[in-house]
């Protein structure tokens, strides 16, 4: 079944043409990893799944949604995709559970000592058990990405869109982010990932896109697209990539 | 109610040498409230058949006079060597001639207290809306709080009191209040006061809470609509209680200008501490004692609230949000 369907995007800011003509489909419980250069576009794809940000033209389609809509409620959409930032975004004067059980009691109407009970078993999930009260700025950052993951995971979304979640981390902190990110594509979850990770996509990814200058160059799964790229663009990037290593 | 930052390290200063450097001036402060707490209970609530008059004094004067007198004479006999006992004297006899005037002044703080903490406190529910509307409104919103914000802080507040006071029907229909005025209601130039303060304070504590709004990182609405809130409710529940955590010592400074300013009120008859000083003064023609008295009033108000701030600001803060760090 098509979970997610984008048909033809354009996006522009102000003077800047950023997306020209995306179009890809995702299955549901598909593991998709966007990569490209910096400023290619991929992050103002993920806003535009969710309405961050909104398109020139062209239909985006989650389920039977049409995202693209004007008269879609955003509110009710964006707690079917769930999002996970570089720079993590936890709720500064929240502790870990507290970021955790405001969107279940402000969005879903959860009674609050069941939204805290919810919360604890997100926190289990990511291995932070031990980190409920907790303040961001107590977390390393590995722990406060994982914190992130629960807090998007805590809505219940049919979909999951991680911006470059392990480039704002120190290369130690990576791995476990990284598992805990593999543990959910292995539990079927349908996940979006900005990622140049190559570890992760090669492990867990159906397929990639390539995307550069707004278009998306070649998509293919991981194995055609390391080792046979049809496309000079993207061998070119690829190689840039494993010469400097994940960045 | 300056918006310079040099005045805002100084104030915020302050506090913390009161609260950990110096513990006797708690000890002081404790004391002055103290009595203070007792002279209004005294003044306003015991019968009179229980109370002391309300114009006299707790501590009787006439021994401490003598007590002035006598160190005088000593002073006097040791000749030269007497310089530290002469400056001892004139103290108690600063005392002596002070402690008749202290509960007309007690009295006079009493409204002092009351049309800051009300200047502060509507002010802060008017200030709210204005800065967020200045932040996150529309065009005509964030024109409408900015042009608000300017108006009152680019005129001084003198002149807004007598407009309040003198121009508008205001004093007229605050009059035909109920109970205004009388027993223990002040009369209807206090409440005019209290509008006066509220307006002005609501102006400066937007551009406080403007400024710390604006210091709250955007991702933070940003992953706040992602996980499906509203823009309001972001606003509410995500960038409000960490700008007005970052508001704080900003509006530790505006509370302390209020205490100070509140004697503007005076000028339109209020009779709080400023008023009742310059009164006194007037009849007894003891100018310099009777402002040196206002000042240390002052004083003493203003380190109270700095203390009480430093307090709530360490309360409220949670690592990394707010505090001294
Ligand atoms: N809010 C914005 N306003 C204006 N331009 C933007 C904004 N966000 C991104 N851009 C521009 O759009 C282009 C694509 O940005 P982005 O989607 O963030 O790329 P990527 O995530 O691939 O690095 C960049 O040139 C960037 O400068
Ligand atoms: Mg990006």
């Amino acid at each position: 079944m098509t979970l997610l369907r984008i048909d033809d995007v354009y996006q522009s800011y102000e003077a800047e043409q950023v997306l020209q003509g995306v179009s890809f489909d995702m299955q549901q419980g598909d593991v998709d990893v966007l990569m490209g250069p910096s400023g290619s576009g991929k992050s103002t794809m993920l806003r535009c799944i969710n309405r961050l940000t909104e398109v020139d033209s062209g239909d985006i389609w989650l389920g039977d949604t049409h995202v693209t809509a004007p008269e879609t409620d955003v509110n009710e959409l964006r707690q079917d995709v769930g999002m996970v930032f570089q720079d993590f975004n936890l709720f500064a004067h929240l502790t870990a559970l507290e970021n955790i059980t405001l969107g279940l009691k402000r969005v879903k109407g959860v009674h609050a000592e069941q939204a805290r009970e919810r919360a604890r078993g997100h926190l289990d999930q990511v291995g932070l058990g031990d980190q409920t009260d907790a303040y961001p700025a107590e977390l390393s950052g590995g722990q406060k990405q994982r914190v992130g993951i629960a807090r998007a995971l805590a809505m219940e979304p049919k979909l999951m869109l991680f911006d470059e979640p392990t480039s704002a981390l120190d290369p130690e902190l990576v791995g476990d982010v990284v598992a805990v990110m593999q543990d959910l594509a292995a539990g079927g979850m349908t996940m979006l990932v900005v990622s140049h990770e190559m570890g992760f996509a090669r492990s867990a990814a159906d397929d990639i896109h390539f995307l550069d200058n707004g278009q998306i160059v070649e998509s293919g799964p991981p194995e055609q697209l390391f080792e046979q790229p049809e496309q000079d663009r993207t061998a070119g990037f690829l190689s840039g990539l494993q010469a400097d290593g994940p960045q | 109610m300056s918006t310079e930052e040099s005045s805002a390290v100084d104030d915020v200063g302050i506090a913390a040498g009161v609260s950990v450097e110096r513990p006797w001036a708690l000890l002081v402060l404790a004391g002055f409230w103290g009595w203070l707490g007792s002279r209004w209970i005294n003044d306003f609530l015991l019968p009179d058949s229980i109370a002391v008059s309300s114009e006299r004094s707790f501590v009787p004067v006439d021994p401490v006079a003598a007590a002035a007198e006598t160190l005088g004479s000593v002073a006097a006999a040791l000749g030269p060597v007497g310089a530290p006992v002469d400056v001892v004297a004139s103290l108690v006899g600063f005392v002596a001639g002070s402690l008749p005037h202290l509960p007309p002044l007690a009295r006079g703080a009493w409204l002092t207290l009351l049309l800051t903490v009300a200047g502060i406190g509507f002010g802060f529910v008017l200030a709210v809306p204005l800065s967020v509307g200045r932040v996150y409104g529309g065009r005509w919103l964030r024109w409408l709080s900015l042009s608000y914000t300017e108006l009152i802080r680019g005129t001084p507040l003198l002149a807004q009191l007598f407009v309040l006071y003198f121009g508008l029907p205001l004093t007229q229909v605050i009059r035909e209040l109920p109970g205004v005025g009388a027993g223990p209601l002040p009369a209807q130039a206090f409440w005019v006061a209290v509008v006066g303060f509220t307006l002005n304070s609501a102006a400066y504590q937007a551009e406080y809470i403007r400024s710390a709004l604006e210091s709250v990182d955007a991702g933070q609405l940003t992953a706040a609509r992602a996980v499906g809130l509203s823009r309001a409710e972001g606003i509410r529940y995500v960038v409000l209680p960490q700008g007005l955590r970052y508001a704080i010592p900003g509006w530790s400074n505006e509370l302390i200008y209020l205490i100070k300013y509140s004697s503007l009120a005076a000028f339109i008859t209020v009779r709080e501490l400023f008023f009742r000083a310059e009164a006194i003064a007037n009849d007894t023609f003891r100018y310099t004692e009777l402002f040196v008295l206002a000042a240390l009033f002052y004083l003493a108000l203003v380190l109270s609230a700095s203390v009480v701030m430093g307090w709530v600001e360490e309360r409220s803060s949670v690592p990394g949000v707010g505090g001294r760090q």
